[in-house]
């Protein structure tokens, strides 16, 4: 894109110096995904393509079944719910984290990096122990519940418990920062004269949110939404846990075939799956919300 | 600049203190050799002074990993790294698999003269019967508890758990291989059956029971029983010594149908570094005294050695956790492999959950 | 007309720091929970059952507990500092130059934050048994730093889009050479964008439990591993009072750090340009 800077100048400096630049930032990022995301992946794609055998090993005979066994109702039901419930929850993050991004944008730097701490603190405490908080809270005797009770509001304890809103709530507690983050760092750049010169134009504020604000931190909407909906797609012990262990969804269900059922082919195959669903709907994304600038392909 | 600098500073700093404190306390890895011994077990399942007591006999340190399940110990045996460890606790069903797939290191049972004190019953079974590869250290027992207060139905069998007056009332430990057993025994099949069409009258017979359970988690669902969600449960003996103390109104269903006993069982794995001290560990747990003290320091479990059960007080002997009604102790049912069929187990179990 | 903006002004500030609050709310709610039971005299957590300190005393003399943390401690900060300096630099390059596997590097960054756990994990573990890589302290800050890196350059790059390039030419045309350029332009503009992804590389490594998992030894437990394992028999309150004394140390932190400031600010006026 640049070329001015790279490749295409040609004159007589040396290899190196005209490769230098390229070299020293892009090398290690690409020898260090090469070593440790594509090879171990072109070995999952491969034994993808294998069989199991009777006692849960792989056999490397070549088959297209793991393939074709996905596309079942049965798994493409599994999918889809983990979809709604990883959409859901994005959603919710973002309209949670980017006002409260916006605000925190809004404040002197000192105050900006304390709020943006606050809100990371309470994750560096272990997501185990907070899941198991948020299951205290609303057992059948749990705080909540108690306080109900003694204040005479109900008179049999809630089942607040295993549903699916409860799923999410817990996917929430688990993902809000990692919308917060990339929020703050794109509105924290937003150019504030932008927006009086929108305003002095004579823009009323929800119009200049609308056509000024949000495309310039689209790419902080972005950030979050690849933070949030990818990682709460494949997440299971939230939804195990909250979900009363009768929510299958596709993180458990690969899970399954690897550990449980021992198939590894086709718990790889559903991983591949899982892969290109997601680069093909972040590809999508991209294209529409128009950030080509941040090439996922 | 001096923001970056200041930040550099920072970062740096607490790198340097770290890898400080590090080389001082070596908690780093530490070499391999002959005085050491790697276990990679449940957490919180062994007494430390059982361990410690091991350390001082034999001079060899004992480092203990945790896993999370069975599963996984045996996933990370499968992927190769069974060489960093010398005793792994898989439990018995996933043992044909490791001992077919080559996994596992044979077990010298000449090292092993405490050997004779483990029961009969677990002795050259049906997936080791020359006693080559896993020495059992405690097991569990899956059965029915319910609150005679609270439970609206006399629970003789699995298929009183149907009753609808039961919606809603139960907690589970969830698993393939926990669930459909139970429905197997209860058709009148056997537990580890391979016919597809059995096992999808299972899985009729699981979605029935679906609708009466609350809460399904093999970690914790006795939670549901102390919080008085549920009345009853279907759950590890492990778990109901996690609900007596809280509440002992609670008592294990005399059941007519058989229960399952899972077994923890310790391997070595191939390619083990430490295979003399390994051993010589099996011994030292065999040993009925050791067990009985391991077991009063607060790890109660059934235990496949009855000279140590000897030795224990009434209160473990006693307890309602492990003094089974009838003969529901001697009628059980172990987890085999069940081969290829576990693919069609594995989509009936999804099929369960995406109802 | 300008009072009245003024008064919209207010009423969208004042909706803006109780939204702001709220949100708090909502994210420390389970913490207060974690801290009340803490001190639950009851040897696991199922309800309220009364009042107890000794979950703290079990915590500093009886309990391995404090040294799973320091190692997850010095894992999560080498990590970070490894995945912000590789994924930085790196989002500059491939941002501004073309070379020829561009598009696969592009791709490969999304994997790690796409593929479940358990995959990552397994595969990493195989990896390195078919290299003969003892697993541990090594084998885990290797597959932390993978799984960090995409995040860094993600958040990197939502910095970057759109940036200024001028700035940087200008430095270049008028002498400057291109690291110095870097150093005293692009890196300073790039701050906010730093300090973010390496509070994400932190939290996402300190909190790792499924790949460490895989790929930890027989002396390398990380305090979620030992956590994740204790699941099985009950999750005693001593992690709830290790998790409060976390979270209370920051806290106490930011105060001091605030009212210090505060004091600062007063005697000498001197504005300490500080991001912490």
């Amino acid at each position: 894109m640049n070329e001015k800077n790279g490749i295409t100048v040609k004159d007589k400096k040396s290899w190196f110096r005209r490769n230098g630049p390229v070299l020293s930032t892009t090398g290690p990022i690409s020898v260090w995904m090469l070593v440790f995301v594509l090879i171990p992946m072109l070995y999952i794609i491969f034994i993808s393509f294998m069989t199991r055998d009777v006692y849960g090993g792989i056999v490397y005979d070549f088959t297209l079944d793991n393939y074709k066994e996905i596309i079942q109702p049965l798994y493409l039901k599994v999918i889809w719910k983990s979809l709604k419930l990883a959409f859901i929850t994005t959603v919710i993050c973002l309209l949670l984290g980017y006002p409260l991004a916006y605000y925190i944008a809004g404040k002197p730097s000192k105050t900006a990096a304390k709020l943006i701490m606050l809100v990371m603190i309470p994750y560096w405490t272990n997501s185990l122990v907070r899941l198991y908080s948020v299951n205290l809270l609303g057992a059948t005797n749990g705080p909540i519940n108690n306080i109900l009770m003694d204040i005479g509001l109900i008179s049999e304890p809630l089942d607040m418990l295993y549903s699916d809103g409860i799923v999410v709530i817990g996917l929430l507690t688990a993902m809000l920062p990692f919308s917060v983050l990339p929020l703050y760092a794109s509105i924290e750049k937003l150019d504030k004269s932008l927006l009086e010169a929108s305003r002095d134009l004579g823009a009323r504020p929800h119009i200049t949110f609308l056509k000024v604000t949000i495309p310039l931190t689209m790419p902080g909407i972005v950030g979050c939404v690849l933070l949030v909906f990818i990682p709460s797609l494949g997440m299971y012990y939230v939804p195990e846990a909250l979900g009363g262990g009768k929510v299958m969804l596709i993180g458990s269900l690969v899970r399954n075939q690897f550990l449980v059922t021992k198939n590894w082919p086709f718990g790889a195959s559903l991983a591949i799956l899982l892969v290109l669903m997601t680069l093909a709907m972040v590809w999508i994304y991209t294209r529409v919300s128009k950030m080509d600038d941040l090439e996922v392909f | 600049m001096s923001r970056l600098k200041k930040l550099a500073a920072i970062f740096l700093a607490l790198t340097m203190v770290f890898s400080f404190s590090f080389a001082l306390t070596g908690c780093g890895e530490e070499e391999e050799g002959s005085g050491v011994l790697n276990i990679y077990m449940w957490s919180d399942y062994m007494s430390d002074d059982f361990v410690a007591g091991f350390e001082e006999e034999t001079g060899v340190k004992v480092n203990i990993s945790y896993m999370n399940s069975s599963e996984e110990a045996t996933a990370k045996l499968t992927a190769g790294g069974g060489d960093e460890y010398d005793l792994v606790m898989p439990c018995d069903a996933d043992m044909t698999g490791l001992i077919e797939g080559g996994y596992l290191e044979e077990i010298n049972l000449d090292n092993i003269t405490n050997f004779e004190y483990l029961d009969d019953a677990y002795k050259n079974r049906e997936f080791d019967p020359e006693n080559k590869y896993a020495i059992p250290y405690l097991m569990n027992y899956v059965y029915v508890v319910y609150n005679p207060e609270t439970c609206p139905v006399e629970i003789t069998g699995y298929e009183d758990l149907l009753s609808p007056e039961l919606e809603g009332e139960i907690a589970s430990v969830d698993g393939i291989r926990n669930l459909f057993p139970m429905a197997l025994v209860a058709l009148g099949y056997d537990p580890n059956s391979t016919k597809d069409s059995e096992i999808e009258e299972a899985y009729e017979w699981l979605k029935d029971y679906m609708k009466n359970v609350k809460y399904l988690n093999s970690d914790d669902a006795e939670k549901e029983l102390i919080s008085s969600g549920c009345s009853v449960g279907f759950i590890f003996d492990g778990m109901f010594t996690r609900v007596l103390p809280e509440d002992d109104t609670w008592e294990v269903a005399a059941l007519e149908d058989p229960i399952q006993l899972g077994v923890d069982e310790f391997v070595i794995p191939a390619g083990a570094k430490n295979k003399e001290n390994a051993e010589a560990f099996l011994n030292y747990m065999l040993d009925p005294e050791n067990m009985a003290a391991n077991m009063k320091d607060g790890h109660e479990y059934t235990c496949p050695n009855s000279a140590a059960v000897e030795l224990m007080p009434d209160s473990y002997k006693k307890s309602k956790a492990f003094d089974l009604p009838g003969d529901l102790r001697e009628n059980y049912f172990l987890q085999l492999d069940v081969g290829d069929a576990m693919k069609t187990y594995d989509k009936y179990y999804t099929m369960l959950k995406s109802e | 007309m300008a009072a009245k903006i003024k008064k919209r002004r207010k009423r969208l500030k004042i909706g803006g720091t109780l939204f702001a609050f709220l949100v708090y709310a909502f994210i420390y709610t389970p913490i207060a929970v974690m801290v009340v039971f803490s001190f639950n005299d009851q040897r696991i957590n199922y309800y309220w059952k009364g009042f107890t300190f000794k979950w703290y005393e079990k915590l500093f003399t009886d309990s391995d507990l404090l040294s799973y943390l320091w190692l997850s401690l010095f894992i999560a900060v080498l990590a970070t500092v490894i995945s912000v300096i590789i994924g930085t630099i790196g989002a500059l390059g491939l941002m501004r130059f073309e070379f020829m596997l561009k598009k696969v590097v592009n791709t490969s960054l999304y994997i790690p934050v796409v593929i479940p756990e358990v995959v990552m994990g397994l595969s990493l573990l195989m990896l390195y048994e078919s290299v003969n890589m003892p697993l541990g302290v090594t084998a885990i800050l290797l597959a932390h730093v993978t799984f960090c890196i995409p995040f860094v350059v993600i958040i990197m790059r939502g910095r970057l889009a759109g940036m200024d390039k001028s700035v940087e030419e200008a430095s270049m045309d008028l002498g400057a050479n291109r690291l110095t350029t870097f150093f005293k332009i692009t890196l300073p503009m790039l701050i906010p964008g730093i300090m973010s992804s390496a509070f994400m590389s932190f939290t996402l490594s300190i909190d790792d439990v499924i790949i460490s998992n895989f790929v930890s030894g027989p002396t390398s437990t990380t305090l979620p591993v030992k956590i994740l394992s204790m699941v099985k028999v009950g999750l005693t309150p001593d992690i709830n009072a290790l998790a409060t004394i976390m979270v209370m140390v920051l806290l106490l932190g930011i105060i001091l750090n605030s009212v210090f400031q505060a004091l600062m600010k007063k005697r000498a006026s001197i504005n300490i340009k500080t991001y912490f």
